[in-house]
């Protein structure tokens, strides 16, 4: 038995003298930039080559360049049978696997290869990623969603008649229980708002109706641990702005800023999360979630949002922030809880220090879509790595670098570039994730100049050309099958 | 047509060359129905390592030699690959001294037209390639002779490319009683016969299939279908009763003899002409297991190729003119 790790300087040292090999497959290395210099022996196995060779921890295996993906499952397990990567894996000695959607088909397959997926089984990650299980949870815990009634919809009259049961009144918002909730939330006020939805609805068995109010997104990230729940800061998130994505209730970014919300609101989330928490533990749940909230704006209340048990497109705000310096990253509690090694740490103390504003420095991230409704070949891309915003508006790239640490000033940045030269633009496509220092919102939760700025900026570092209308054809129906599914 | 005699006796440049000349017509097959329709490479290794483990070695060494990729090591697994179909006559002579005739019936374009004389795993082997490294025919050093012919069902399922099992068989069988429990074994992803001759004059085929179990048959002749006609348009097109008709009938008459039965592989209606439609005899093989040797015969001439003293070389052939109809 390995001696046990007592507190913070063990565990950092314990992950910085690693021998087992990790390896997180995914389709990009976004979402857990930098850990590699946390934990030694870790690796990016990924789809898209962001960094054109460049990072020294990233296995990008060649691939046929036709082959259409219908999901980040399938990439994960797509990758994971490359010989490339099965020869990488096993020339190491298997180890451990880290994901950022995988499958019951992945476990099988990790097993092949002797990896230790960290993870709670697939199984128990699918039933708590349901919307309307969330929603259960959530009051058990003493987590309140937004009023909600929830249950089957066979028509307009039936979800009129359970939201009049419930008292949420006419104006509703009706969720599926699973998907990106960009593309599965819908506004119905009338007959004829519902008419638009009416197929995806009822062929749901069980859906989640909800009173519609007036408020903005706030995402927390945290991890379940034996010894407590670990709770990072509260985000605000960048939905829906026209300049950066097509979707009106998409997610385009995240902040992390100590003062974005009101004492009150914070204290509330880290009270609710550490409660949510505890409630996955007792089903069984361990490791990193997050959870997004719904702030009222008239009833100043905080609701229960969604729950995504994985890291997620905001995870490398939480583990870049200045307390993750500080501290630890969360995700290495995360894998802490997967590690063969028993550690004690006071949770209450770090989740004390982590809400402490000293600990918490301005960033934002904006995820920059092509936002036109059209397809372009791309014949030039920035690449990945430090920029400076100049006086007249352009962009001038400093340096190749893996994550956003190094961006000191505010009017320099981080840029990940996704589609890269030889790719196409489409709507929803994503050109890339640009982090820099200082707020990105105004304070009634608008883009503000500096992110425009920024995004014009990127988007004037890419040239895309009109397709003729044979190949147009061709890549609009692998476009059509791929169907633009969420990559980040 | 040129036709190159290859020697080497562990995977090495000799066969990296051949490989280099072969992958770009053999992508293309193999990439027939897109990336995604054939198998990853997990699953080849698993089937492999369940299948033919002597042959995992092997595999893996010539996966090295042609560079190490991902679709390198799933195409020469040929575990499921695209559909593959062929024309062939063959029968099995035995008065006086035995040997294996067959006629090879395809395109010209996705042929090779390389017979290599190898000892991969310590094992002579004499044969014509096909995919890469598996086999159309061939014979090994314990002088068992085998040859494929595409059995007429258009029936795919979950198996190996025919010419790697002619591989395996000869890389690990000695007689055709081994050879027809091997194949009976390893699952086959379409129909074909297989005709064996060993050295002590056993002889037979092997029908193996997808969805039943393999069927084992004295026959000394076989051409394109089974006991019954599943496909009538191929086995009209390839003419496949005619041409079945001749040899039964050629190997039935007391008045035949040994050199009449080899020249009638080289006339019509055993040699084919239909060249563009896939289905032109590229050459007739005779395999003796008494001298180890391979005689390959054109209507213009023949090379013979023995495995002791094999001749490393090449030898050009020209086809007949098709006739249009």
């Amino acid at each position: 038995m390995k001696k046990k790790l007592s507190g913070l300087s063990d565990i950092r040292r314990y992950f910085h003298r690693n021998d087992t090999p990790y390896w997180f497959v995914s389709a990009t290395p976004f979402n857990l930039l930098g850990i590699d210099e946390w934990v030694r022996r870790w690796s990016y196995v990924n789809l898209i080559d962001c960094f054109d060779g460049h990072h020294p921890r990233a296995l990008v295996p060649p691939r046929d360049q036709d082959r259409v993906f219908e999901s980040i499952e399938e990439i994960t397990n797509y990758l994971l049978r490359h010989k490339q990567v099965v020869d990488g894996i096993e020339a190491n000695g298997g180890g451990k696997a880290v994901f950022l959607f995988f499958d019951e088909e992945t476990e099988s397959i990790c097993d092949e290869l002797g990896l230790q997926v960290c993870f709670p089984k697939a199984k128990l990650r699918q039933e708590i990623d349901n919307k309307v299980v969330t929603t259960r949870i959530g009051n058990e815990a003493g987590v309140p969603s937004v009023p909600n009634t929830l249950g089957k919809v066979t028509g307009y009259e039936s979800l009129v008649a359970m939201a009049k049961k419930a008292g949420i009144g006419t104006d509703l918002v009706v969720q599926t229980a699973f998907g990106d909730s960009g593309h599965t939330t819908f506004f119905i006020a009338s007959e004829q708002d519902y008419a638009k939805y009416a197929e995806e609805i009822e062929a749901e068995p069980e859906v989640k109706v909800m009173k519609r109010i007036r408020c903005k997104g706030a995402a927390l990230e945290a991890c379940v641990t034996q010894q407590g729940t670990i709770v990072g800061p509260l985000m605000t998130e960048l939905v829906g702005f026209e300049e950066l994505t097509p979707y009106r209730g998409g997610w385009c970014g995240n902040e992390v800023n100590a003062e974005a919300f009101p004492l009150k609101v914070r204290e509330q989330a880290r009270d609710y999360t550490f409660k949510f928490g505890e409630a996955l533990r007792k089903r069984g749940y361990r490791g990193y979630f997050e959870v997004d909230y719904l702030t009222d704006l008239d009833a100043d209340e905080l609701y229960l949002g969604e729950v995504n048990p994985r890291v997620t497109g905001a995870s490398s705000m939480t583990n870049l922030a200045a307390f993750a310096h500080a501290d630890a990253p969360l995700f290495l509690f995360h894998l802490l809880e997967f590690a063969d090694v028993e550690f004690e740490l006071d949770v209450q103390d770090l989740n004390r220090r982590w809400s402490d504003p000293e600990n918490i420095d301005d960033w934002g991230q904006l995820v920059i879509k092509f936002t036109k409704d059209e397809i372009q070949h791309v014949k030039k891309a920035p690449a990945s790595g430090i920029y400076e915003l100049m006086p007249d508006g352009s962009l001038q790239y400093v340096r190749m670098q893996t994550h956003r640490r190094t961006a000191e000033r505010e009017n320099r940045a981080f840029f990940l570039r996704i589609v890269g030269e030889g790719d196409y633009f489409y709507e929803g496509a994503d050109l890339g994730i640009l982090v820099s220092r200082g707020r990105l919102m105004t304070e009634d939760f608008q883009l503000n100049e500096r992110g425009r700025a920024w995004t014009r900026g990127i988007r004037a570092l890419y040239h895309g050309e009109p397709l003729v209308k044979t190949q147009a054809e061709q890549v609009a129906s692998r476009i059509a099958d791929a169907g633009g599914f969420k990559m980040l | 047509m040129r036709f190159d005699a290859v020697a080497e006796d562990d995977p090495g440049p000799q066969w990296a060359r051949c490989q280099e000349a072969a992958w770009p017509a053999f992508l293309a097959w193999f990439l027939s129905q897109g990336d995604a329709a054939r198998p990853d490479y997990l699953e080849c290794r698993r089937a492999m390592r369940e299948h033919m483990p002597e042959l995992v070695p092997v595999w893996q060494r010539l996966v090295d030699v042609a560079g190490g990729g991902d679709q390198v090591a799933r195409a020469l697994s040929l575990w499921r690959p695209s559909p593959y179909l062929s024309g062939c006559s063959q029968a099995v002579w035995q008065r006086g001294e035995s040997f294996l005739v067959r006629n090879y019936d395809y395109h010209p374009k996705a042929f090779d037209g390389t017979v290599l004389r190898s000892r991969w795993n310590g094992t002579a082997v004499l044969g014509m390639l096909d995919c890469l490294w598996g086999l159309l025919d061939g014979c090994n050093e314990h002088g068992l002779a085998v040859a494929l012919a595409f059995a007429g069902r258009r029936i795919v399922g979950r198996g190996f490319g025919i010419p790697l099992l002619l591989r395996y068989v000869l890389q690990c069988c000695t007689d055709v009683e081994s050879a027809v429990a091997t194949l009976a074994r390893v699952p086959s992803h379409m129909s074909y016969h297989v005709m064996l001759l060993d050295r002590a004059g056993r002889h037979g085929r092997v029908t193996v299939h997808p969805d039943r179990p393999a069927t084992w048959s004295e026959d000394g002749a076989v051409t394109n279908h089974g006991e019954s006609i599943e496909w009538a348009e191929h086995a009209r097109a390839t003419r496949s009763i005619e041409r079945l008709r001749t040899l039964q009938h050629a190997l039935h008459d007391s008045g035949e003899d040994r050199d009449r039965f080899v020249r009638r592989f080289l006339r019509p209606p055993l040699f084919q002409v239909e060249y563009s439609r896939g289905h032109g005899t590229l050459y007739t093989a005779i395999y003796r297991p008494n001298d180890r040797s391979l005689e390959l015969a054109w209507p213009d001439g023949s090379w013979r190729l023995p495995m002791d003293g094999f001749p490393v070389g090449s030898m050009t052939v020209t086809y007949p003119e098709e006739s249009r109809a």
